[in-house]
C-alpha cells in the first residue's frame, strides 16, 4: 500500500510538472524568439534608424515572392527583433506616439508570420497589413534606403494590396511564382 | 496485490488527486467599457452568433460544458482560453489602438473565411458553434459597415 500511495504521488508531481513545463516552454518560447533573435541576428540598427526593420522586411518579402514560407518565417521572427531594437530615443513626441502604434501592431503581425512557416496564405494576409505598417513608419520616420511602394491590384479577389520593394522591378509577394510581375508602382520614398 | 492492479489504483488515485485542481474560471460578469458593443454598432444578430461561436475562448465569459469540471480536460480548456484571449478579446477590444483594430477585424474575416475559426476542434464538441453560410455573410456584411465608416 505504501509503494501505491509513493507512486501515486510520484505520478500527480509528474502531471503537475509537465502542466507548468509545457507553460513555461510556452511563454520562453515566445519570448525566446525575441531575446534570442536580439543576440543573435538582429541587424546593427544605428541610433533611431529604421534601416534594420526595413531590412527585415525586405527579406520576409523576397521569401514570400519565392513562395518560401520557411524563409518567410525566419525573416518574420529577425524583424520582431528589429522591432524590438529599435532605438526610439531620437523622435520627437509625435513620432514616439507613431512608433509605438506601429510597434505594436507590426510586431503582431511578425509573429504570426514567424509561426506560420507551412501556412504560406496565411503568413500572405499578415504581410499584407504589415506592409502598411512599415509604409507609415517609413513615412513617419523616414529612412535611409529608396523604396518603391508597389500595387497589385490582382490579390484576395481583386481586392488589391501594397508592398515595399528595395527595387523597381516588380517582384510580387503576394502571387509569387505564380504571377511575379503584377504591380505597378505607386510611389517612391526617399 | 498484482502489478497490474496496482497500476490500475494509482492511476485511479491519481485521477482523484487532480480533480483539487481546479484552474480559474474565466467568467466576469462586469460588463467591460472596453467591450466591442461600446466601440462599434454591433447588431443583434451578429452579436448573437459571436457569444455563441467566440465568446467562449475571446471574451471574459466562458460558457463551460460539465465536463470542463474533469481535469485534465479543465486545464486544456483554460490553456487555449489563456491563448484566445492573448490573440483577441471581444471584451477588451476598445484597448487596442485603432490600428490594432482595424487589424483585428480584418483576421477575423481572414480566420472565417479560411475555415481557421471557430477552430475545428472547438466545432467539433460544439456543434452549435459551427457557422453557417448565412451567419458567416451577416458577419461580413457588419465587418464591411464597420470598416468603411468608423475606420477611415
Amino acid at each position: 500500500m505504501k509503494t501505491l500511495i509513493l507512486s501515486a504521488i510520484i505520478l500527480l508531481f509528474g502531471i503537475t510538472s509537465c502542466n507548468t513545463g509545457t507553460k513555461q516552454n510556452s511563454t520562453s518560447s515566445v519570448t525566446g524568439n525575441g531575446t534570442e533573435q536580439i543576440t543573435a541576428k538582429a541587424p546593427s540598427a544605428t541610433a533611431s534608424s529604421t534601416e534594420g526593420i526595413i531590412d527585415s522586411y525586405i527579406k520576409l518579402k523576397n521569401a514570400l515572392t519565392q513562395d518560401d514560407d520557411q524563409d518567410a518565417a525566419i525573416a518574420g521572427k529577425e524583424l520582431i527583433a528589429s522591432l524590438d531594437s529599435f532605438d526610439k530615443s531620437s523622435l520627437n513626441e509625435a513620432q514616439a506616439k507613431e512608433y509605438t502604434d506601429i510597434y505594436e501592431d507590426a510586431r503582431e503581425h511578425a509573429a504570426h508570420i514567424g509561426a506560420n512557416a507551412g501556412n504560406i496564405k496565411h503568413q500572405r494576409e499578415h504581410f499584407e497589413t504589415l506592409s502598411k505598417d512599415v509604409y507609415d513608419l517609413v513615412k513617419a520616420v523616414g529612412g535611409t534606403q529608396k523604396l518603391y511602394y508597389v500595387n497589385c491590384p490582382m490579390y484576395n479577389d481583386n481586392k488589391g494590396a501594397n508592398w515595399l520593394s528595395e527595387i523597381k522591378e516588380i517582384q510580387n509577394p503576394y502571387l509569387g511564382k505564380q504571377m511575379p510581375e503584377c504591380g505597378t508602382v505607386k510611389e517612391e520614398l526617399n | 496485490m498484482s502489478i497490474r492492479k496496482k497500476v490500475l489504483l494509482s492511476v485511479l488515485a491519481v485521477l482523484l488527486l487532480i480533480q483539487f485542481f481546479q484552474p480559474k474560471r474565466n467568467v466576469n460578469t462586469k460588463a467591460s467599457k472596453s467591450d466591442i458593443n461600446n466601440v462599434y454598432q454591433v447588431p443583434d444578430k451578429v452579436k448573437a452568433v459571436l457569444q455563441r461561436s467566440c465568446y467562449d475562448c475571446h471574451s471574459n465569459s466562458t460558457n463551460y460544458p460539465w465536463y470542463s469540471s474533469i481535469q485534465p480536460f479543465g486545464w486544456v480548456m483554460a490553456s487555449h482560453i489563456r491563448k484566445g484571449k492573448s490573440e483577441l478579446d471581444f471584451n477588451r477590444f476598445g484597448e487596442y489602438s485603432p490600428r490594432r483594430q482595424k487589424s483585428k477585424l480584418k483576421s477575423i474575416r481572414e480566420s472565417i473565411k479560411d475555415n481557421s475559426m471557430p477552430l475545428p476542434s472547438y466545432t467539433l464538441i460544439h456543434q452549435s458553434a459551427k457557422l453557417s453560410n448565412e451567419q458567416k455573410n451577416s458577419i461580413y456584411k457588419w465587418l464591411d459597415n464597420v470598416q468603411s465608416t468608423s475606420l477611415q
